[in-house]
């Protein structure tokens, strides 16, 4: 009905790979990224900051992380980690007099460099074991940032965010710090987005499926696990940075411990392994659903409707919240990515069940 | 064949063509104004290749140039054989320029067929597609002597290895030609001059129901008028999306992608394969489309068979909304005019329903769509007319260049096929038989002077159809003139017509239509046992044979009904008075059809004399009779009811 396919034609081979043939899709994204773009003129200040904004930076961060899960097949249960090094170095090099561009770029690079010291594990660990290793990082850097004053300020410090500029843009302002983050999650989407299609994106892909078999047909494992390692870890750190200078202003090691990597776990495969959309999706149902769900309960409870006791009244939204991730993943497996492609596709092969031939 | 061997201009009707207006005229005209409008694509390895005009145009000349030194020489019939492809396209083009003769077959054509053609046409060049049509061509010359003085492949895919030297590349002679055409510079201008409206542009060959296929030699002048005419009726207009499909060798092709092509710059797109016809149909979504009635109507199998798998909720939409726009669009050709509310309602229907399946089908842009050869069933007819699909009827011959009348976008009527195109003359001869007259009609068959004689008369084209005229001048097409019977009060009727209007129910498998010397019509029906049983049970009518059903009262009705509705249109002398429900079906082992279920009418009226007889009988109201069946194994039975006979109520008026 809204997926209308004929005349669209192609005469030249490069145009048959664009990413959105079908006009209705490219009238979506046009929509989607004009509300976003204008959102700080329709949404209050709230919404913006402590909703919308948080939502881009760790989409940004799932994506990073859904290049090494989803794409090149890789277990990484400390990315948090990988996001502290991030935050850490940019805070640091800033506060070093770095300007932020060079600090941002310095905080991937270090962050890649650590990332993949541990991913070097990879190379010989599969499965089970790598994530042994990827947590052992976890746990490591945690105990290295908050026992090394030099990084944290001491133990239960908290390190504030420099004031800084991006481009000639004080990264003090709300709107600034809004555009900047995203700006880095429309970036990390366009190259997510053609990773795919690209030699290096396809070699990941292959060693997801098979490392030996790509190995025969001429993929050089040990070059792309440490590629995919080195590329997610940049973009983790950087979005580490992103989050330490435009959401958190202040960062604390306790903002970056395993929960936080479980969560981001949680996100990638919520949301679908690999798939862009799916990093949104899922970065979104994380995120909101809990803040969304106690909303509703208390807005409830204050309404008289619900009469349990304050104990079970804070633990509701946590039920209902578990019980949704298992009923999402018990229906639809691959994630919501899987289900906004079946509904796609139901809408795709409108009025009939299938595409006809 | 020789310019003296070729159909002169009919003396009672000098054509007034300007010797330079040709084709290739008219191709150069649209290299110069529009040299990188596109005019041609064809779908290779899942992409569409672009032709400009000045491509286009480029290519014809050099191939041109590249024939003339590979030894074609003027007023020699070439063959074409292939499916739609742009170097056989360019290739009849080309050959005008040299004043030979293109003569496109069919490309499933039989090797016997093929040689059959250019025997009878002393054919020594032959442009083919690929290596299938090489290979019959090797075949024929395999079994009948060498005949092929030169043979240009397309598709050299299959090829390689020993082949005779006569054999050669399409690539190979266009190089040659353009090599030539650099070398000569004077060359492209001269092969621009040498052909003249009234060469003879492509020699088709009559569609040869009976016996064999006649030569219709066209001219550049008649495929010029006859599309010119056309255009000014507006039946197609400048700049259209064309879809080429249909075979080379049918008139309709040549007539759609080269002659208004070219007048109109067309965009010819070419499908990949015959098998992915459907799915680059909907990649090009064309403007103009032109089928069959067979196929229109494969196209609503397709849409029904798959709307009756799909889900719940689509299917429910489809239940409510399709039957909303065909009873809408019924009343709509009735005079009626739609009000506000369900002009939005069938807005609805079409953002849910029609326009997706419109989309799905490829038929989204269509502006033009267009039905011939044929009478296209009513409900058919109306199907697409209430998904948005502006189908339209029109008629015409290869001897009239296929374009003789159409109906008009705002003025479509199930039983016409519309009026003449300016230009054209039509009249009803005494006989009842169509006749045509204008610059469009051919000067004769090829070497067949007696054919052309018995053909055109004083200028007028002797269609063979018979047919009347509406009070509004549109005309209407009953059915080949040999079929036209008379009734005793001297009515004139065409039965296969009025049993086509009655079989277009689902309801009625086979109907043969009798009053030849009687003093009314009548007819014998036999029902359709599936379509009548499913009914049956819907309507709570129990049965238990195909016998036992025919004979229900509530079956009688509802035939009645069907006859009824068809005698709404026929003139009163031609309706149905009488009928009688048949206990048995027609069929090929008892000799009532052929294998093709066209009705043998002899063998039915001896064996069913005694229900003929009943027919004219009115005092009679039903007759015993004893069918004789045929079983598979040769043994024969007897069935035995008693008919009933029923009179249709008269129309209003009558």
């Amino acid at each position: 009905m809204f997926y209308r396919q004929s005349g669209i034609y192609h005469t030249r081979y490069e145009a048959t790979r664009r990413l959105w043939p079908i006009p209705f899709e490219r009238w979506q994204v046009g929509v989607i990224l004009l509300l976003v773009l204008a959102a700080p003129f329709y949404l209050s200040a709230l919404y913006l900051q402590s909703y919308l904004l948080p939502w881009l930076i760790w989409s940004a961060a799932t994506l990073s992380l859904t290049l090494l899960m989803g794409v090149a097949g890789q277990l990484h249960f400390g990315y948090a980690a990988v996001m502290a090094i991030g935050a850490y170095s940019a805070i640091h090099l800033v506060r070093f007099g770095l300007p932020f561009e060079f600090a941002f770029l310095g905080a991937g690079l270090i962050a890649a460099l650590i990332g993949c010291l541990f991913g070097a594990a990879a190379l010989r660990v599969k499965g089970l074991y790598l994530v042994m290793a990827t947590l052992a990082m976890q746990y490591l850097v945690d105990w290295l940032i908050i026992n090394v004053p030099a990084i944290s300020g001491g133990a239960h410090a908290t390190l504030q965010a420099p004031s800084a500029r991006i481009l000639f843009f004080s990264l003090e302002n709300d709107l600034v710090r809004y555009y900047f983050a995203l700006a880095w999650a429309v970036l990390l989407t366009v190259f997510l987005l053609n990773v795919k299609r690209t030699s290096f994106g396809r070699a990941l892909v292959a060693i997801r499926d098979k490392d030996y078999a790509a190995s025969v047909i001429g993929v050089n494992p040990f070059r792309y696990k440490l590629l995919a390692f080195f590329t997610s870890s940049f973009l983790g750190g950087m979005s580490g940075a992103v989050l330490a200078f435009c959401f958190y202003r202040a960062v604390t090691p306790e903002q970056f411990s395993f929960n936080v990597s479980t969560q981001l776990v949680a996100m990638v495969l919520v949301g679908g392994l690999g798939s862009v959309i799916g990093a949104f999706l899922g970065a979104g149902f994380v995120l909101l659903a809990p803040m969304i769900l106690t909303n509703i309960v208390a807005m409830l409870s204050d309404f008289g409707w619900l009469n349990v006791s304050v104990n079970l009244l804070s633990h509701l939204p946590l039920m209902i919240y578990g019980a949704l991730i298992l009923g999402f993943l018990l229906a639809e497996p691959l994630g919501l990515a899987k289900i906004y492609d079946n509904i796609r596709n139901y809408f795709l092969v409108w009025p009939f069940k299938h595409s006809r031939r | 064949m020789r310019p003296d061997d070729l159909p002169p201009a009919l003396p009672w009707r000098p054509h007034d063509w300007r010797k330079e207006d040709h084709l290739l005229k008219v191709l150069a005209d649209n290299a110069t104004h529009y040299p990188t409008q596109v005019a041609m694509r064809e779908r290779d390895r899942g992409i569409w290749q672009e032709y400009t005009w000045r491509e286009y145009h480029e290519h014809v000349l050099a191939f041109a140039a590249g024939l003339e030194s590979y030894g074609v020489r003027p007023f020699e019939i070439v063959q074409i054989i292939g499916d739609n492809r742009p170097a056989l396209y360019f290739s009849m083009v080309a050959l005008g320029a040299l004043r030979a003769i293109a003569s496109p077959a069919y490309p499933d054509a039989t090797p016997d067929e093929i040689a059959l053609l250019a025997e009878r046409e002393d054919v020594r060049c032959a442009i083919v597609e690929d290596q299938e049509q090489v290979d019959k061509l090797l075949q024929i010359e395999k079994e009948r002597g060498e005949r092929y003085r030169l043979v240009i492949y397309d598709d050299p895919r299959g090829l390689a290895g020993k082949m005779p030297e006569r054999f050669v590349a399409f690539t190979t002679v266009l190089e040659r030609g353009r090599e030539r055409l650099q070398f000569e510079p004077t060359l492209a201008g001269d092969l621009q001059q040498r052909p003249s409206a009234h060469d003879v542009a492509v020699l088709l060959h009559s569609s040869g129901t009976t016996g064999v296929p006649k030569g219709v030699p066209l001219k550049h002048g008649h495929v010029l008028s006859a599309v010119r005419n056309a255009a000014q009726a507006g039946y197609f207009i400048e700049g259209e999306q064309h879809f080429a499909y249909l075979p080379m060798a049918w008139v309709g092709d040549y007539i759609f992608s080269v002659g208004a092509a070219f007048v109109l710059r067309f965009a010819v797109n070419i499908p990949e394969r015959q098998e992915t016809v459907m799915r680059d149909l909907r990649e090009i979504a064309p403007t103009m489309f032109l089928s069959s009635p067979r196929a229109w109507s494969g196209m609503i199998t397709r849409i029904q068979v798959g709307m009756s798998e799909s889900t719940l909720l689509k299917r429910k939409l489809y239940d409510i909304f399709m039957p909303y726009a065909t009873s809408l669009e019924r009343r709509r050709l009735g005079g009626h005019e739609p009000s506000l509310v369900e002009r939005l309602w069938r807005w609805l229907g079409d953002f849910l329903i029609y326009g997706p399946i419109r989309d799905q089908l490829g038929l989204a842009r269509v502006q033009r769509a267009y039905t011939a050869g044929e009478a296209i069933g009513e409900d058919d007819f109306l199907f697409l007319r209430a998904l948005g699909v502006p189908l339209r009827q029109f008629y015409g011959q290869t001897e009239n260049t296929a374009l003789c009348a159409a109906q008009a976008a705002d003025d479509v009527k199930l039983h016409t096929v519309g009026r003449p195109f300016p230009g054209v003359e039509v009249k009803i001869a005494d006989s009842g038989e169509i006749l045509v007259r204008g610059d469009n009609v051919f000067d004769g068959y090829y070497d067949n002077p007696q054919a052309s004689a018995e053909a055109l008369e004083d200028g007028w084209l002797h269609t063979g159809d018979a047919g009347y005229f509406e009070e509004d001048g549109s005309l209407v097409v009953l059915g080949r003139l040999s079929e036209v019977a008379y009734t005793a009060s001297g009515e004139r009727y065409v039965a296969t017509y009025i049993e086509n209007r009655i079989k277009f129910s689902q309801y009625v498998k086979d109907v043969c239509v009798i009053g030849e010397n009687r003093p009314y019509l009548t007819a014998i029906v036999c029902i359709d046992l599936e379509a009548v049983g499913h009914w049956a049970e819907e309507h709570g009518v129990a049965y238990t044979s195909y016998a036992d059903l025919s004979q229900k009262p509530e079956v009688y009705d509802l035939v009645a009904g069907v006859i009824a509705h068809v005698n709404g249109v026929l003139p009163p002398g031609q309706r149905i008075r009488r009928f009688v429900n048949l206990h048995k079906p027609f069929d090929p082992d008892d000799g009532e059809v052929t294998r093709t279920r066209k009705l043998r009418r002899k063998v039915i009226y001896e064996r069913y004399a005694p229900i003929l007889e009943a027919l004219y009988d009115p005092a009679r109201h039903e007759i015993d009779f004893q069918a004789t069946i045929t079983y598979e194994t040769g043994e024969t039975g007897v069935i035995a009811r008693l008919l009933r006979l029923y009179d249709v109520a008269p129309a209003q008026g009558e």
